[in-house]
């Protein structure tokens, strides 16, 4: 690392600083590029069909259909970006960006791998150092304003279709966000603190995921509800709803919000990852290796991406009040009670 | 009649709802699983342009008009395929027809004209079952698309042809046998 500085001529500091910045957001995105490959696939091979594989590179190779992602990109820039005559055009514009960044934003804080010490110096492996104040409590808040983009997107298309999406994306956000929060809240109380880099070393011993498992049921549903997979897509809906709040959209903007869901699916795996399953920690590998650690949560990282694709293709989707019923009725008690039982569990021990 | 639908009881487990969900999720990798350690050649997507699929032999595709081993059309032009169809999709116009030395020869007649419009076509078979001389066969090609009405139009020649190359008969674009057509007045 000091010497890559040295080659730029950089502080390693600043040197880090910037390649963190790029890991962070290159990251998620290739990842979840990849994603929409995978979830194509993966769909087709779940429902015995071969999937894409049409696109060919250089018209030779098919590559198990990777050309497609190339073929996509180009489609979605060279498409003509049409705008309805009576779309509201500046929010119509914003709309994407409004999904898009706060997707991209939320991996910010995710510690991704061991922190690292060299030439005297501590490089932690996440954009946001440890004992930034903010901890937790940042994706939570970030991954809560991405329905911000969707409503923007459904009231700018002026379209009824798209504002019936919005409506339902809505109806969908008061009704897990609590139950969420409470859940990640118990983490807290048993961490001790809210900051990711402390939460994963407390899981050093044992993985959230097995004194929390009422918390992790709950934490993992909404995720679903806030990523706005298929269980819970209400926003999107084509057999009810046209396509939902992204009807009007096309060429790149429609790339954008697609593409945002897919980051949104990173970024929620990699909060489960840190938040109940250890983070970069490796089980029964006391004091992993940087590259060991990196590699385990990247590992977990694809597990869970893998598993949001693989849930899509199993569960059909819920009606809104369903979740409603849902968010209210069972999760928020269970997640409350779960709250309530280990405050209860902490106050014993003292 | 009005139909009782019978509401199903849920039980507890069921009602969880977690237990059936990680059910579900067995099946859908099973599938999965299956489909990735299936050949690609066996798995039920047939990839089209490349391979295509055999179809049963009683399909009921491209027409073939049936010649005889010297080559001459088996066809008699008796216009009871023609009115047969449903779908009044052949044209049939009638040649007389002399020379009695040929295999064909005790006929009097033969299509100088016969045309199929495959885009009025249903691929009923009824001309099949119609003709008294079994001239006429529905056979497997199911790939018929054009860029133009025009070439929907199957003349004698393309119905002669049809299957010629793959039943390993040469392709002719002339009757062998002679046609030396009598004046029907004279008759």
């Amino acid at each position: 690392m000091e010497f890559l500085a040295r080659l730029l001529h950089l502080q390693p500091q600043t040197f880090w600083m910037i390649a963190k910045v790029i890991i962070v957001f290159a990251g998620p995105l290739t990842l979840a590029a990849l994603l929409t490959w995978v979830e194509r696939r993966g769909s087709a091979m779940i429902q015995d069909r071969i999937g894409p594989n049409r696109a060919l590179l250089f018209g030779r190779w098919r590559l198990l259909g990777l050309p497609q992602l190339a073929a996509d990109g180009i489609k979605f820039f060279l498409k003509e970006d049409l705008v309805t005559a009576d779309a509201n055009k500046a929010l119509f514009w914003l709309a994407p960006f409004l999904a898009f960044v706060p997707a991209m934003m939320g991996f910010a804080v995710i510690p991704f791998g061991r922190s690292l010490v060299q030439g005297g110096q501590t490089y932690h492996m996440s954009l946001l150092e440890p004992g930034n104040g903010m901890g937790m409590l940042y994706p939570l808040a970030i991954g809560s304003v991405a329905v911000y983009g969707i409503l923007t997107a459904a009231w700018s298309s002026n379209n009824k279709w798209s504002i019936l999406g919005g409506m339902r994306a809505s109806a969908q956000m008061v009704s897990y966000e609590l139950a969420m929060s409470l859940a990640v809240v118990a983490i807290f109380l048993r961490t001790g603190g809210y900051d990711p880099h402390e939460i994963i070393a407390h899981q050093a011993v044992l993985w959230n995921v097995i004194p929390q498992f009422f918390g992790f049921l709950v934490f993992f549903v909404c995720m679903f509800a806030e990523t706005n997979r298929l269980p819970f897509d209400f926003a999107e809906g084509e057999s009810e709803i046209v396509a939902g709040f992204h009807t009007e959209y096309g060429s790149m903007k429609f790339a954008l919000l697609q593409l945002s869901e897919y980051v949104h699916i990173v970024t929620a795996a990699a909060l489960i990852v840190t938040l109940y399953f250890g983070g970069w920690q490796v089980p029964f590998v006391a004091a992993p290796s940087v590259t060991l650690s990196i590699a385990a949560f990247v590992l977990k990282l694809v597990f869970f991406c893998w598993v949001f694709i693989w849930i899509r293709w199993t569960v059909p989707r819920f009606r809104f009040d369903q979740l409603m019923f849902m968010g209210w009725k069972v999760m928020l008690p269970l997640s409350l009670g779960n709250l309530m039982v280990q405050a209860f569990l902490m106050y014993r021990r003292g | 009649m009005a139909v009782v639908v019978k509401k199903v009881e849920l039980t507890w487990v069921d009602r969880t709802y977690v237990i059936p969900v990680l059910q579900g999720m067995a099946i859908t990798m099973k599938h999965f699983l299956k489909q990735i350690l299936t050949r690609s050649r066996k798995r039920f997507t047939v990839q089209y342009p490349e391979w295509k699929r055999e179809v049963a032999p009683g399909y009921r595709g491209l027409h073939e008009l049936k010649r005889f081993e010297d080559g001459s059309i088996k066809c008699v032009a008796c216009f009871m395929c023609a009115e047969a169809c449903p779908a009044r999709c052949i044209t049939i116009e009638a040649d007389a027809f002399g020379d009695l030395n040929k295999t064909q020869g005790f006929e009097e007649k033969r299509p100088a004209v016969f045309r199929i419009d495959m885009l009025r076509c249903i691929y009923c078979g009824m001309c099949e079952e119609a003709c008294p001389k079994d001239a006429i066969w529905l056979r497997g090609d199911y790939e018929q698309a054009s860029y133009d009405r025009l070439s929907m139009q199957f003349g004698k020649w393309d119905l002669m042809n049809t299957y010629a190359d793959k039943d390993g008969k040469a392709r002719i674009t002339q009757d062998p046998t002679p046609s030396i057509p009598r004046n029907p007045t004279s008759l």
